[in-house]
């Protein structure tokens, strides 16, 4: 059957509408509402459909988007008041103005399954002119617009979502970004551009996003020509550096955007035996993140000794200690370990190390870690590894049921707070043991006198001053050291190599509207390109890290100079898969 | 009591049980979620959240309330045909599995015919010479496909006709680009309703490559199911007889033997099609095909209690249902079976 079906099918492939691209990643989307979106793909989809009040650009400057400039303060750091762009409409032709955006925020507020992005800073929201939002805080927040950067805080039509009172749309959109969403499944969303975009056009006459479960059909899809660009979130490491290679020949292009997620180790500072903090110091030196790096990612990940992830301000100097296994050898022995106890015996520490089952880069991290502790602390230390599924661990976390786990984390605005308070922020204490709050909950349970005070000053200092009050507080939790950063992770995407690089923002997503086919490039039709082979008059492969979105993805505020003419390239029409 | 009574009696009994039955389930089910680690605002959020916003959103989704209320509540719902919305986007549960349930059954539909043809036809080839090459060659054809673990041969199946051949799509259901036929969520049968060849071209294309790999790694159990039954109805008394009185060996084999050889796979057809109800979770999983067991796997994942709830009872039903079905229609067909 299969034989007589392939033949005929593979004929009847199906058009590729003009100069529409399909993106592939590997979540699926179960609403596109923003007070739903919790994943990346959520975020990732909003991007392209709405705008935020502000937005990063790849080195991590903050940009007015909807606003037209930084929030200014008053009273005492307590009032802010946004001045808004007068030009917006949303897609369903209604006027964007403070109403609507007072009217998204509360909404936000009472809906959002993220509500405490706002409701632990904002105490109300309200219009104080046409286009002008006041905001009164609960306490000064000096990263406001990194905050209202959240594309979760994009505003919606109060038109269109005023009738559905406390419910959530799940699979409409009725914002103001540079496209309107035109279909919507979990596993498939096609967007179209925006005719009354305020901005510079889409790059793109459209966009299908897709869903692959696995990572091998992500792979495949790619190599196959099916889909134009894929997503790095949910693909094996082996077939990244495999993509990798091939953007190196040329085959692909590649596109490499800031980091926003760590992998970090959080180690229980509260209980025997990492209460002692020369082995939590001994710990930190006998993790070679450069090793560990090549054999898990193959060089993919970048190795991390900070919490705050570059290019984030106060993420240099790096406060972590480098790999010195003498240093933890000596501080494995200060602590009574190492010793000789009888002839070819020593004492070790056992110590497990939890990981979760789910996420295979966990798993390999372990085995390495395991493995390279082995061969170079062995009679001072052994790793007892042991896998539970991601959403026990984080039942588990705040019971303080790991004295050693991995796990990651993507800060919710680009700031260095996004990182740190999550991490060390302690509501109650006592002396180095946090007793309640994020500390306690994120499994390490550890303050220090100060340290809370320390966070809160964060938010009422800017520029130089927050910058050394960042790297002071890491220096000291580094010191103590109940958590060992261990990576971060550059989202990475690749693309058919007729495609322009592909580029990402400051919160490292793909910058879906300025995707384009690079000029003169062949195509599928026009210069017989064909993926993962050989192809005619194409430069060779451009790896970009950190490349800036173009103006097309990041308008200029109001009052600046706009692009005039529709950059938009033709990309040619496509038959179909390239074999 | 005569035979069609006797019938009645039976379908009688099961209707009376399947609530029963079905309370049972859902119970168990409620139950096991909530003993099982993790909830769903930790799948939600992750690590996140701070501890107020966990708490905050625990009430917003009805789940700080008490269990014995939370039950009371999902039984209520349930009696009145409402398995409640799901926790991750507010959909009713009803609509998912409307959405995901015709998509497993459109692939299961179509790996049981492959299986079935492919497989009897495996399994009746050896029968003119038994031991000979093709039996032999049939029985492993039989253990070879019963044996492969489906997310392999399913993935080399992906690489070789989609990837390296570039012939059919990796995966999903229906192209990103065309506008996916609506009515029954049947897609083939939607888009012969609409008259549209190339909605109809693009669901085939999608759907040839799971359902040909499920089809083929279910079909070894038709075909040994057959095979032994076959040969174990050939040697009876009554294929015996039927030679003696003259009766051409093809006419023993596919009139007197082949018919007896078929009730065993009747009811082997009946236990697949209740475990493709379900859903193929490997096969869906390799391939995205949106379907059942696809959805219950990424809610299982996500904790959202009303999602496995509602999708699991539905099924439940679902398999009473066609074995209640299967049993009646073996009794039908062979008499001698009493209930």
């Amino acid at each position: 059957m299969l034989a007589l079906a392939v033949p005929l099918l593979a004929g009847c492939q199906p058009p590729h509408p003009a100069g529409e691209l399909v993106v592939a990643s590997r979540s699926s989307l179960e609403s596109v509402d923003p007070v739903d979106v919790t994943t990346f793909a959520g975020t990732q989809l909003l991007s392209a459909l709405g705008d935020p009040l502000y937005a990063s650009d790849a080195s991590g400057r903050l940009q007015p988007r909807l606003a037209t400039a930084l929030p200014r303060f008053s009273g005492g750091g307590l009032v802010a008041r946004i001045s808004l762009r007068q030009d917006v409409r949303f897609q369903d032709g209604s006027r964007f103005d403070a109403a609507a955006m007072v009217f998204s925020l509360q909404r936000f507020l009472a809906l959002a399954k993220v509500s405490y992005l706002l409701d632990g800073r904002v105490a109300s929201v309200a219009a104080s002119g046409p286009f002008e939002l006041e905001l009164r805080l609960k306490r000064p927040c000096a990263s406001l617009a990194a905050v209202l950067s959240s594309i979760n805080l994009t505003p919606v039509s109060p038109r269109a979502y005023r009738a559905h009172g406390r419910r959530s749309l799940r699979d409409r959109f009725v914002g103001t970004g540079p496209y309107r969403l035109a279909a919507f499944t979990p596993q498939q969303q096609r967007l179209l551009p925006f005719a009354g975009y305020w901005g510079a056009p889409p790059s793109n006459r459209g966009l299908s996003l897709v869903t692959l479960s696995n990572s091998t059909a992500l792979f495949g899809a790619l190599l196959s020509g099916e889909v134009d660009v894929l997503l790095s979130s949910g693909l094996d490491s082996d077939q990244q550096k495999d993509l990798h290679r091939r953007a190196g020949r040329g085959s692909l292009v590649e596109g490499i955007g800031p980091a926003v997620e760590i992998g970090y180790l959080t180690l229980r500072s509260d209980q025997p035996p990492l209460a002692n903090p020369d082995l939590r110091r001994a710990l930190a030196y006998g993790l070679d993140r450069r090793l560990i790096n090549e054999r898990v990612s193959y060089g993919m990940r970048d190795p991390l000794r900070s919490l705050v992830p570059a290019p984030l301000p106060g993420s240099e100097p790096p406060s972590w200690p480098a790999y010195d296994p003498a240093r933890a050898r000596a501080l494995f022995r200060k602590a009574g370990y190492c010793q000789a106890q009888g002839p070819g015996r020593s004492r070790r520490l056992s110590l497990p190390l939890s990981f979760r089952s789910n996420v295979p880069a966990d798993r390999l991290f372990a085995l390495t870690w395991q493995a390279q502790l082995q061969r170079d602390l062995g009679d001072c230390i052994s790793l007892e590894i042991t896998g539970i599924e991601s959403t026990t661990a984080y039942r588990q976390l705040g019971a303080g049921a790991f004295p050693l786990i991995l796990l990651d984390w993507s800060g919710d605005y680009p700031d260095a707070n996004a990182y740190l308070q999550p991490l060390l922020g302690c509501g109650r204490a006592q002396g180095n043991r946090c007793l309640a709050g994020d500390s306690a909950a994120s499994g390490s349970f550890w303050t220090a006198p100060g340290l809370e005070a320390e966070l809160a000053a964060l938010e009422s200092e800017r520029g130089q001053a927050r910058q050394q009050r960042v790297t002071r507080i890491q220096e000291r939790v580094a010191a103590a050291s109940p958590y060992l950063p261990v990576w971060r992770v550059p989202p990475r995407a690749w693309a058919q190599p007729w495609l322009a690089t592909p580029q990402f923002d400051g919160s490292g997503r793909l910058v879906l509207q300025a995707l384009h086919r690079r000029p003169q490039a062949g195509g599928p039709q026009a210069g017989g390109l064909q993926a993962g082979g050989a192809q005619t008059g194409r430069p060779g492969a451009v790896a970009a890290r950190g490349a800036s979105a173009p103006a097309a993805s990041l308008p200029p505020a109001q009052g600046s100079t706009a692009p005039a003419a529709d950059p938009r390239p033709q990309v040619p029409a496509r038959s179909g898969v390239t074999p | 009591m005569s035979r069609r009574r006797q019938l009645l009696a039976y379908l009688a009994s099961r209707l009376v049980l399947l609530p029963v039955m079905l309370w049972l389930i859902a119970s168990l089910v409620f139950l096991l979620l909530r003993v099982a680690p993790g909830d769903p605002i930790d799948a939600l959020l992750g690590t996140r959240a701070p501890e107020a916003a966990r708490i905050a959103l625990r009430h917003q989704l009805g789940l700080d309330q008490p269990l014995a209320s939370q039950y009371g509540h999902y039984l209520w719902d349930l009696l009145h045909g409402q398995l409640g919305t799901s926790l991750t986007n507010q959909e009713s549960v009803l609509s998912v599995i409307g959405r995901s349930l015709p998509a497993s059954l459109e692939l299961g539909v179509l790996a049981l015919v492959i299986a079935a043809v492919l497989g009897l036809a495996v399994g009746f080839s050896g029968i003119a010479r038994p031991e000979g090459r093709l039996d032999l060659a049939g029985r492993l054809y039989g253990i070879g496909t019963y044996a492969l673990p489906p997310f392999w041969a399913a993935m080399v199946v992906q690489l070789v006709f989609a990837v390296w051949l570039g012939w059919l799509p990796v995966g999903g259901r229906f192209p990103a680009t065309l506008v996916p036929p609506s009515g029954t969520g049947f897609y083939l049968l939607d888009s012969l309703r609409s008259g549209s060849w190339s909605q109809f071209s693009a669901s085939l294309r999608h759907l040839v490559l799971p359902a040909a790999t499920l089809g083929v790694l279910l079909s070894g159990i038709f075909d040994n199911a057959l095979r032994l039954n076959l040969r174990r109805a050939l040697g009876s008394d009554y294929v015996e007889a039927a030679r003696s009185r003259g009766l051409s060996e093809t006419r023993v084999v596919l009139r007197h033997a082949l018919p007896n050889a078929l009730l065993p796979v009747l009811t082997i057809t009946g236990i697949t099609v209740a475990s493709l109800i379900g859903g193929a979770l490997l096969i869906e999983v390799t391939f995205s095909w949106p379907g059942i067991a696809f959805r219950l796997q990424e809610a299982i994942g996500q904790r959202d209690y009303p999602v496995v709830q509602g999708i699991v009872v539905v099924v439940a039903a679902l398999v009473v249902a066609v074995g209640v079905a299967v049993d009646l229609l073996v009794a039908l067909l062979d008499p001698r079976i009493k209930f």
